[in-house]
């Protein structure tokens, strides 16, 4: 079966242009919108594989309506075409979801290329995700036992609830790269209270202490599982953002737009809770 | 206070949110917050890395949060704050901090990129990693954010 495609542009020159060059490459257009309108109504209609989008339209942009169509299908796959190539039209298209982009004139091949691309599976996301929080407890395991001087063993995920509730001090982590992600630290205070005592040769003198030395082990795992990943696969340039830090929770902590993978550390102090999510999302760029 | 931090973070709501269903949006007060406060309620949390980097929270109560996900709703009653109003949230806090960037970049702060957002329902302390936040009070349709932009 063809590959059903949507056009969204204002011109009707470039719809009937970008049409006969999708039909010559075998592909079936089901539909053409030049607003945002009827681009919601039409693709509702139609239920295309993927939607060519235009970036200047006169009224509502190709940004906006792509959020609207993301919003309406989170899963619509969107290639935006434009004259405009530059960096930030770029983590723009990236940063709303939008997947692929091509650069006006559309080249044949180059559309078909960019088509396949976006219909294929993202193997370097599937690898990250089946990668990303075995990296993360090795590097909090070997950050828990080098600085609290203690040995570290993982629970089951299935044992964690969800929504999960604090314990008492969360940090989170922002991760961004060719994908973005979350890194969740989470640890009781009386545990927390052990490890900075262990680390400090001494009592903590105040909570802060204590907060702090979460905030810092926080980003320290964070940081050396992201170089851990980013040098088995140089293109996923990942960084950590610095932490931010909850406490004094009664609190729930959800992630709704990924799924966060879980694990619970159990070490001589207590357990610490560490989740971590990537969200799918990197734009293809050709 | 760096002016330069505020005006896209105004761009970027009096933008979205007229595009998710709400008709007023208007800028209360601007004041500044040391980096440790109160929250009650429900509190977005999305990093920004870039050439600035830190973290933008957006808080209000959780009725404000069920009102808040109702009208993106197009007025679907939100009894309670579910999945569905929690990703609401979620995807407002995205598009805001997601614009806000492009409105960072016509001020030649390039490079932004954000993180998904993490949800904290309920109430406690939060320090943010940098020592002094702006809080941004909004009202739109009659219903009270705060922004807090701790970047640096």
């Amino acid at each position: 079966m063809a590959i059903k495609i949507m056009i969204v542009d204002d011109s009707p020159f470039s719809r009937t242009l970008i049409a006969e060059t999708l039909t010559d490459g075998g592909y079936e257009v089901v539909g053409e919108a030049d607003s945002l309108e009827m681009a919601l109504e039409t693709y509702t209609k139609v239920k295309p594989d993927i939607v060519t989008m235009d970036i200047a339209m006169p009224d509502a942009d190709g940004f906006e309506i792509s959020r609207a169509l993301l919003r309406q299908d989170a899963k619509a796959k969107i290639i935006l075409s434009s004259s405009m190539k530059d960096d930030e039209t770029e983590l723009e298209a990236k940063r709303i979801g939008i997947c692929g982009y091509v650069q006006k004139p559309v080249e044949a091949d180059t559309l078909f290329a960019i088509i396949h691309k976006v219909l294929s599976p993202d193997t370097l996301f599937q690898e990250l995700l089946a990668r990303g929080l075995d990296t993360f407890k090795e590097a909090l395991s070997q950050n828990i036992t080098r600085m609290a001087k203690t040995n570290v063993t993982f629970l089951e995920n299935t044992e964690i609830e969800d929504p999960y509730l604090s314990k008492g001090i969360t940090a989170v982590l922002g991760v961004i790269g060719q994908y973005s992600g979350t890194m969740v630290l989470d640890v009781s205070f009386p545990v927390a209270e052990k490890i900075a005592e262990t680390i400090l040769y001494r009592p903590a003198k105040n909570p802060e202490e204590v907060l702090a030395m979460v905030s810092e082990l926080a980003n320290i795992i964070g940081g050396i599982a992201c170089s851990m990943l980013n040098k088995k696969e140089k293109a996923l340039g990942l960084r950590v953002s610095p932490p931010s830090l909850f406490h004094g929770n009664s609190a729930e902590l959800v992630s709704p737009s990924v799924k966060i993978q879980k694990a619970l550390a159990e070490t001589e102090y207590g357990e610490i809770f560490l989740g971590i999510g990537f969200k799918k999302g990197s734009t293809l760029w050709m | 206070m760096d002016v330069t931090l505020i005006n896209p973070f105004l761009a970027a709501f009096t933008e979205i949110l007229p595009q998710i269903g709400f008709q007023q949006v208007e800028k209360d007060k601007v004041s500044l917050v040391g980096s440790t406060f109160s929250y009650n309620g429900v509190l977005l949390n999305i990093a920004m890395v870039g050439s600035i980097k830190g973290v933008v929270l957006i808080g209000m109560s959780s009725a404000e949060a069920k009102r808040f996900a109702s009208k993106m709703m197009m007025g679907m009653p939100v009894n309670e704050f579910d999945k569905i109003a929690q990703s609401a949230i979620s995807e407002m806090g995205n598009m805001v901090c997601a614009n806000a960037c492009t409105q960072f970049s016509k001020l030649e702060i390039n490079g932004l990129d954000i993180s998904p957002p993490t949800l904290m329902m309920g109430q406690g302390q939060v320090t943010l990693p940098v020592p002094q936040a702006i809080v941004i009070d909004f009202n739109c349709d009659d219903i009270a954010i705060k922004v807090y932009v701790g970047l640096s």
